[in-house]
């Protein structure tokens, strides 16, 4: 019964999203599925050195996380009163701090892969869900969603949602929680979170 | 004793419940009881739990940790089966009685999953589930002792699950032994459960720690945001509702 609700539930998502979508769902799915073969592909399970893979996530990561329009997200009303500096300075070690974290994360990954589920529409006009799941050892799956935004043809992982958790809603709450109780503001995040680095 | 907590834990619930209108206004009371809250329990993880995980590891095998998981995860079979009930899912509680059923049995005390060879898949729920269910409000965020992050119905769903757990009813009705060895047996199968559980979440936690510079704020977002999925109670308006992963990227709200 579940499971015709769900059946029925994506054939009516897909349909409505056909219907006044400005991104092609079917784009964005081949995207995704592009983007995550090749993770597990050239890093999950290639035979290469720990700093190739590094270099390999790096440059993956680069190029399909819009990680300007995240960044600007995650620091809520405090981006709007930064300097270009220290936007620049929380950009930077915000990239360098998410490679960190999840190259460290690649061996959770091993033998697992991802099924796709359809999109979903955003209210957002020029992004669109991406729905995975990924089987678990036991009980039942994870649910992984991507988020795509389209700018000029080009598309880019804006926010990933797992099992309901926003990385970036995350993040957001965690850096402007930060600031709203650190005397030291942005200064102080951005030189607390190079601390993290190694 | 346990019939102690359990009420306890439940009254705290309640006077808490009482406490969500002042969510909007009067946070700051309540943040700063769960952040002391939240530092006590970090202090205590790093000093007990964590090394008692780490100690555990050492002193066995993947084997034995999965019989141990295995065993525990079968004892809270009862209590899913119970929710899957309230929650109308008969077909689900007909499978989880006999995973229960399979896995006690045949499957050594619950020690192996053998019903999930048998199409008898895990699909645990709890009494949380069935309140959100039903409607009933989560309440503020709120760390507890030892347990750590919680909501009032998630305090009642963990105190509720664990009255539908067989250890404890073999504890309260067993007749083997003397008093304290019969308690002796059931805290240290409790606490061996628990730290199972510490196990399981080593790296997790690790990983967690080493990247955030708020590591409570961390928690609360994603136990906040983790805990929107189960609030699927029949609301009319269901429709018009948008899913909570689907904010606007350019709008100012505050934290």
């Amino acid at each position: 019964m579940k499971k015709i609700f769900a059946v029925l539930f994506s054939v009516l998502m897909t349909w409505s999203m056909t219907a006044n979508a400005a991104v092609d769902g079917k784009k964005a799915e081949d995207f995704v599925k592009n983007l995550t073969q090749q993770g597990i592909e050239q890093l999950i399970n290639s035979n290469v050195s720990e700093a190739e893979k590094q270099a390999r996530f790096t440059k993956l990561f680069n190029e399909d996380l819009d990680l300007d329009f995240i960044g600007k997200f995650v620091l809520g009303r405090y981006w709007r009163s930064a300097t270009a500096k220290q936007r620049a300075d929380f950009i930077d070690v915000y990239r360098k701090l998410n490679i960190q974290t999840w190259s460290a994360r690649f061996n959770e990954f091993k033998g697992k892969h991802f099924e796709f589920l359809g999109t979903e529409s955003s209210k957002s006009p020029d992004q669109i869900f991406v729905n995975t799941q990924v089987p678990m050892p036991e009980g039942q799956p994870a649910s992984v969603k991507w988020r795509v935004k389209e700018t000029n043809g080009k598309m880019r992982v804006v926010d990933i949602i797992i099992e309901n958790v926003s990385l970036a809603q995350t993040a957001r709450s965690e850096y402007t929680g930060y600031i709203k109780k650190s005397s030291n503001g942005i200064d102080g995040l951005i030189a607390d979170l190079r601390a993290k680095l190694k | 004793m346990e019939r102690k907590y359990i009420i306890l834990s439940l009254c705290l619930a309640i006077l808490l419940s009482g406490t969500q209108t002042a969510k909007a206004e009067g946070d700051s009371a309540l943040e700063t009881y769960n952040r002391a809250m939240f530092g006590f329990n970090t202090t205590l993880d790093d000093y007990v739990f964590k090394p008692v995980a780490r100690g555990y590891r050492a002193i066995t095998t993947e084997f034995i940790r999965e019989r141990v998981h295995d065993f525990f995860a079968n004892l809270r079979e009862p209590a899913t089966a119970i929710n899957h009930t309230l929650q109308g899912n008969l077909v689900d509680s007909g499978k989880s009685v006999g995973r229960f059923v399979v896995n006690t049995t045949l499957g050594l005390l619950g020690t192996f999953d053998v019903a999930s060879g048998w199409g008898l898949e895990k699909n645990k729920t709890g009494l949380d589930a069935t309140l959100a269910k039903w409607c009933v409000p989560d309440g503020p965020f709120i760390v507890l002792p030892i347990f750590g992050p919680s909501t009032p119905r998630h305090t009642v769903g963990m105190a509720g699950d664990a009255a539908a757990d067989p250890l404890y009813w073999a504890n309260y009705y067993a007749s083997f032994g003397e008093d304290w060895q019969r308690y002796s047996f059931y805290y240290g199968l409790t606490a061996l459960g628990f730290v199972s559980v510490r196990e399981e979440n080593l790296e997790f936690l690790d990983n967690l720690t080493a990247g955030s510079v708020d590591v409570y704020g961390t928690i609360k977002s994603a136990f906040i945001q983790n805990r929107l999925k189960l609030n699927v109670c029949a609301d009319k308006n269901a429709e018009n509702q948008t899913a909570s992963y689907d904010f606007d990227f350019d709008e100012d709200f505050d934290e």
